[in-house]
């Protein structure tokens, strides 16, 4: 059961949820959410393939770095979605076309 | 017990993405990505990576999350005010069986995972010997500041500016 190929199938539905929520859902804040699992998909399969394939730790280096990262983003990503908010009155991805020439 | 953790795991990680794939409310998307994300820390301790389980407890469930549910509800929210047919207005977000059936799931994966984690703890305390540091603590904090130190100060830069940048944005302007 808990082979290498069922944490790469996990993580790949993971990113596949992750990619179709930037794509296809019209919120900000989802799409924010959809990064995130992005990242916790890559982050899986760092852990996954350091413990199946070559057994060290320098696997569990790279989920604490994308762990930081994403807080990062999250920040910066919801003070701007917080900041248009303010501007525009709504979140949703087609209102903003403001960098559109 | 391994398997089981990692069935539940999962199960917990699959359902709480397609539901935040799928679910219109944003707040409800916010909690099942709070279910997805407990699901993978349950993989990663079913794959012995304990620190970054804890880590991704503490960061991602702890601070992310709740940083979207404020953005969730600074910018609106589900507005509609619905009341029952006996006239009262419904608190949003208290009802639901489903709530409470993921929130059950949860409490078990966290206490299977606390198992998991204390029973060997709890053995050594009874032989008579003081709980060892488990192992991978100890080896990552020697990476961290060896071989990845410069990863380690950039990262901290890298939070400090992304601190700052998000108080300068999200700040309100004068006049506007």
């Amino acid at each position: 059961m808990m082979t290498l190929t069922s944490y790469l199938m996990i993580s790949t539905f993971l990113f596949l949820c992750g990619l179709t929520a930037v794509i296809a859902r019209k919120n900000l804040i989802a799409v924010l959410l959809g990064i995130e699992l992005i990242l916790n998909a890559s982050a899986l399969n760092f852990v996954a393939y350091t413990r199946f394939v070559n057994n060290n730790l320098d696997g569990h280096i790279f989920p604490l770095f994308i762990i930081i990262v994403a807080a990062a983003e999250a920040a910066v990503g919801l003070a701007i979605v917080i900041r248009f908010f303010q501007i525009r009155e709504s979140i949703h991805i087609d209102d903003a076309t403001q960098l559109q020439s | 017990m391994d398997n089981v953790i990692f069935i539940i795991s999962a199960l917990l990680t699959v359902t709480g993405a397609l539901c935040v794939l799928l679910t219109k409310n944003v707040m409800h998307a916010c909690v099942y990505l709070l279910t997805c994300l407990l699901g993978v820390a349950g993989l990663y301790v079913t794959l012995g990576a304990d620190f970054v389980a804890a880590t991704q407890l503490a960061v991602y469930v702890g601070g992310v999350v709740i940083l979207m549910v404020f953005a969730v509800m600074l910018t609106g929210g589900p507005t509609s005010q619905s009341s029952n047919k006996f006239g009262i207005v419904k608190v949003p977000m208290m009802g639901n069986a489903k709530t409470y059936i993921i929130g059950i799931i949860s409490a078990v994966i966290f206490a299977l995972m606390a198992y998991k984690v204390l029973s060997r703890i709890i053995i050594s305390i009874q032989a008579g010997e003081l709980p060892a540091f488990t192992e991978t603590v100890e080896k990552i904090g020697f990476m961290l500041v060896t071989d990845h130190v410069l990863a380690f100060e950039i990262s901290s830069v890298l939070l400090l500016g992304a601190l700052v940048g998000a108080a300068i944005i999200a700040r309100p302007r004068r006049g506007v």
